[in-house]
């Protein structure tokens, strides 16, 4: 296999294919960054200038923001309890799918909506109403015999289980990320092992595991990445006040609180440094403990 | 390569369509326009709508776009964007937190002073209730103008009591009368349906906060000496008598409270028919009249009269943004909306009873509106000048929410509560 | 014969399954879409999916929308700036994607890992930077600061989406396109481009359905009612202090899904092409 060589002329006809990219890169997103690291250090009202305080914003993030923390640990459970739930049932449900029934175009549609109504606020407000005391949920436990559900919605330990729910019942894109990748193994392979004598879950772990393992990757990225950083849900089902007891304050929600909400976008700068340090930090870990475990089949 | 060239061609009638649209809105006219955003629903914005056409046929060559927002907290993330990048609205309304943006204020400096526009004819300021001037005057300078008055006031579902065959509550009563009847009223109702619904839990609890300590002697905030009256053991009392509420099963308990987000009429616990007494400002009798069957009235809070501890307020104010490009035509405008009797016949009650004497001549159009002009007439006297507002209101405000419910989830004690909310009150105002 | 009959049940069995779960899932949309056939008060308090009352005032209501502009402005404002998105991503990310997955230059981890952290950048923080740099050069109230990014190739998530396709893809490919005598360009349109159609679909799907749902930054973005978009539009039926039209919002949620659920199911069957095998020579 020749690589092709590192001329100049070479670098600068790759580096043109990279223009848009790289155009975009400096003005929308290294400027704004590096500005909101200098805000991170200042006192920001938004409409009067910035006012310098060196660390302060940072210390008292660690040291005294209760809320903060709750903020962090909310996340953290949100995270690690949602997307790894989102990832089983989107493999699944990709897996059901990758088959040649009869409806199954219709099948894929229907599996897909709730992820359609996205970010939707007819469906955060339906979930409240379908999770509140005397809601649809409690109507159907009460019919089956729990004499006396909570209020789920608004009970400090369980408001926080509805939004996971909210969150995994919306697995439709890592589904079709999903059924796009087992699209993309070979089928020969299947059929080869068959010869051989797999059954189907030896195949699943040899074949299919491996061959979707970038794309598991990708979704693992995406998802973790992206449910940091959910907001809209628990803007809406929670009214904007992350309750109640703040056990729904998602992260990004006690961003928004604080920038926009009490003019501290100083502080809330710093609040999207260090979210962009855990994101970071946990990208990179799942990187190399994937560095042995996922398998590129073009040869890279 | 057919089918590339396409796409390429397509691509770059796309982006001349895009750039072609964008250089639309750059043309230069003689006309005036003015930007009013304001938040509120389909009701408030139609009626708005009637009002700009108005004043639109009464002044050609004006325009005024109006930019709604669906509720005061999308209304203030959007204005403060726009300033902070130099293009603010010209005409902006605001709450009871306009002082965040007065000189020195929180927020930095955005509403202009009005006196020199009132000065040169613009704007008429004699009409105008002097509580209503003074309401959003600050050292000397007018920042904003009333939209229209309102009182805070408990509301009742008057059908529903009526049903379960007890008296109808007092208008006026001190605070063991009212005890005493939400008891009684309490025996009456069905399981699942309370007496009042705990409006210490809720998001707009500071009002009945400031009410209360308003009642106890202990202000919340006395601008002149930048200090809170209120000490642990006054807050602790205020959420004592929450959870004495609590206690005797007239209140619901905190998780079925917390469901209702007292909002608007939607998240009303009083609405859904499962409370009977709840909170409500004079000028939303009619939106939540609307919203039910069931007929609904207002009554004062307890102790009302024995100690003048309620207050008449403003609603909301227009203000003008200190660096519009049309500030005389935008105070015009200001003036057409509180003044004019045409704009008033549209506007309605919406946003507040108009201050203005002229405007209050056209009488309110409905039954809803009228109850809360009678209920004005019959608390007015029981009022004291308004306190100031805390600073940092949404924080404050937010906080506040958050020690209540830990309280009444049982999470601390009302003494830590009490210690709690002084420590909040302190921390905003040095804020 | 028994197999047949096996094969048969099991695949009945299957779709019966698939339909019972599916209805689970569904459930709530399915009261979401009953409800919009409800008359407004009784939303609410009617728990059952058939409507006691009904009636179809919600969607001529809501279709008005705030009177001066209705809902058809406001999805013709939606589609506008969703498949002028779409194009730019498609173009512009494959691009970049085809650059990063294929091409040799100097720094390219480099430029890769920094693209794989911009996508971890919580949006939040450009905001007012991105809002006072597009306030200056005029954008305010169009559709440029939306689909300018795309241009941009701002979107890391597809860049990386299709990178990892276009790894996937073997590198005899490309050298016997070279051996054939194509440049660069030609690798990548003739060659790779069409290969990594299942991931150009998806991007021309999830980049419409998110643009689509961007509240936030049409919000900030689009001030004049004129220009409103679909989810803005929903947004104007709940008011914080009087009555919400839920009726209205209803209906108009339910017809904001029409366009993404036919979007999504004429283009799923590509999902189902599988790779060229027989583009590999040897």
């Amino acid at each position: 296999m020749t690589r092709p060589q590192r001329t100049v002329l070479n670098n600068l006809s790759s580096y043109a294919f990279l223009l848009p990219w790289l155009i975009g890169f400096f003005t929308l997103t290294v400027y704004p960054m590096i500005y909101s690291l200098y805000l991170s250090f200042t006192h920001y009202a938004i409409i009067a200038p910035p006012r310098f305080i060196g660390w302060s914003n940072y210390k008292v993030m660690f040291t005294s923001d209760d809320r903060f923390m709750n903020s962090l640990f909310v996340t953290l459970r949100f995270v690690f309890v949602s997307v790894p739930l989102k990832l089983i049932f989107a493999l699944i449900v990709a897996m059901i799918m990758n088959r040649k029934l009869a409806l199954i175009g219709f099948y894929r549609a229907i599996y897909y909506i709730p992820t359609l109504l996205g970010g939707s606020v007819a469906i955060s407000v339906l979930w409240r109403r379908l999770f509140a005391f005397d809601g649809i949920v409690n109507i159907i436990l009460r019919n089956i015999g729990w004499a006396n559900p909570p209020s789920w919605i608004s009970n400090p330990k369980y408001a926080l289980s509805t939004l996971i729910i909210l969150a995994v019942w919306q697995f439709g894109s890592p589904m079709i990320i999903f059924l796009a990748g087992l699209q993309n193994i070979p089928r020969e392979y299947y059929e080869a092992s068959s010869i051989d004598g797999a059954n189907k879950v030896r195949q699943f772990f040899a074949i299919t595991l491996p061959g979707l393992s970038p794309i598991i990757l990708f979704n693992f990225i995406m998802q973790m990445t992206s449910s940091f950083q959910a907001f809209t849900q628990a803007f809406i089902i929670s009214g904007g006040n992350g309750g109640p007891l703040d056990s729904t304050m998602f992260y990004s929600l006690y961003l928004y609180l604080k920038g926009w909400g009490f003019s501290e976008m100083g502080y809330a700068s710093a609040m999207a440094w260090v979210l962009l340090l855990i994101i970071g930090s946990l990208t990179a870990i799942a990187f190399k403990i994937s560095g042995g475990l996922v398998s590129y089949g073009g040869g890279e | 390569m057919k089918k590339i060239t396409m796409m390429l061609v397509i691509l770059l009638a796309v982006t001349t369509l895009v750039f072609a649209a964008g250089a639309k809105e750059a043309q230069k006219s003689d006309t005036v326009t003015l930007r009013w955003a304001y938040w509120g629903g389909e009701a408030r914005i139609e009626r708005s709508e009637a009002a700009i056409k108005i004043f639109e046929a009464q002044n050609p060559g004006v325009k005024v776009h109006q930019e709604p927002s669906g509720g005061a907290g999308d209304h203030f993330v959007k204005v403060d964007t726009q300033v902070a990048a130099g293009a603010g609205p010209d005409v902006i309304n605001m709450g009871g937190n306009y002082p965040d943006y007065i000189p020195g204020g929180p927020k930095g400096h955005l509403t202009l002073d009005l006196f020199p526009y009132a000065e040169q004819g613009l704007i008429n300021l004699d009409v105008i209730d002097p509580g209503a001037i003074a309401y959003a005057t600050v050292d000397g300078a007018l920042y904003g103008l009333s939209t229209g008055a309102n009182m805070p006031a408990l509301v009742i579902n008057k059908s529903l009591i009526e049903r379960v065959g007890a008296p109808l509550p007092p208008v006026t009563s001190s605070y063991a009368e009212f005890r005493q009847y939400l008891i009684d009223l309490q025996r009456r109702l069905p399981s699942g349906v309370y007496a009042m619904q705990d409006i210490g839990v809720l998001a707009s609890n500071s009002t009945p906060f400031g009410y209360w300590t308003g009642y106890n002697g202990t202000p919340l905030y006395i601008a002149a000496e930048k200090a809170t009256k209120v000490t642990a053991a006054d807050a602790k009392r205020y959420l004592d008598l929450f959870a004495d509420y609590r206690s005797l099963g007239v209140i619901p308990p905190a998780d079925i409270a917390a469901s209702y987000a007292e909002t608007n009429a939607d998240t009303s616990m009083l609405v859904a028919g499962k409370a009977a007494i709840g909170f409500l400002w004079t000028n939303q009798v009619d939106g939540y009249q609307q919203a039910m069957v069931d007929e609904i009235d207002l009554i004062e809070f307890p102790g009302a009269a024995e100690r003048n501890a309620l207050w008449q307020t403003q609603s909301q104010v227009y203000t003008i943004n200190k660096d519009s490009p049309n500030k005389e035509w935008a105070a015009k405008f200001v003036d057409f909306l509180v003044n004019s009797p045409d704009a008033a016949a549209v506007l309605g009650t919406d946003r507040g009873n108009s201050v203005s004497s002229i405007a209050r001549a056209v009488g309110v159009s409905n039954p809803n509106e009228q109850k809360g002009l009678d209920y004005m007439a019959v608390a007015g006297p029981h009022t004291m000048p308004e306190n100031d507002h805390v600073p940092n209101d949404t924080e404050f405000n937010s906080t506040l929410f958050l020690i209540y419910q830990r309280v009444a989830f049982g999470q601390i004690s009302t003494a830590q509560g009490g210690q709690e909310i002084v420590d909040l009150l302190n921390r905003m105002i040095e804020k | 014969m028994k197999k047949q009959t096996k094969t048969l049940l099991s695949s009945l069995i299957m779709n019966a399954i698939i339909i019972i779960i599916g209805f689970a899932m569904l459930y709530p949309v399915l009261w979401l879409f009953s409800a919009s056939f409800k008359v407004p008060n009784t939303i609410f308090t009617d728990a059952s999916l058939i409507p006691k009352a009904f009636t179809l005032n919600n969607y001529v209501k809501g279709w008005r929308g705030i009177g001066i502009y209705g809902f058809g402005t406001f999805f013709a404002n939606s589609f506008a700036i969703s498949l002028l998105s779409v194009v730019a991503n498609v173009i512009f990310c494959s691009i970049t994607a085809y650059a990063f997955a294929r091409l040799e230059f100097v720094g390219k981890r480099f430029w890769f890992g920094i693209m794989l952290v911009t996508m971890m950048l919580p949006s939040h923080v450009t905001t007012i930077p991105r809002y006072v740099l597009f306030n200056r050069f005029g954008w305010i109230n169009t559709f440029l600061p939306f689909i300018v990014p795309k241009a941009l190739a701002t979107d890391a998530f597809f860049i990386f989406l299709l990178v990892q396709f276009i790894r996937g893809l073997p590198r005899e490919l490309d050298e016997s396109a070279v051996i054939d005598g194509c440049n660069k360009w030609t690798i990548y349109l003739k060659i790779l481009m069409p290969l990594t159609v299942p991931a150009l679909i998806t991007t021309v799907l999830f980049t419409f359905l998110w643009t689509w749902d961007d509240f936030f930054n049409q919000l900030l973005y689009l001030t004049r009612p004129e220009l409103f978009t679909v989810p803005m539009g929903l947004r104007l039926f709940l008011d914080s202090s009087g009555v919400s039209s839920w009726g209205s919002l209803f209906a108009m949620s339910t017809l904001s899904l029409i366009p993404c659920f036919i979007l999504f199911f004429s283009l799923q069957k590509y999902f189902v092409r599988g790779i060229a095998t027989t583009g590999i020579k040897g």
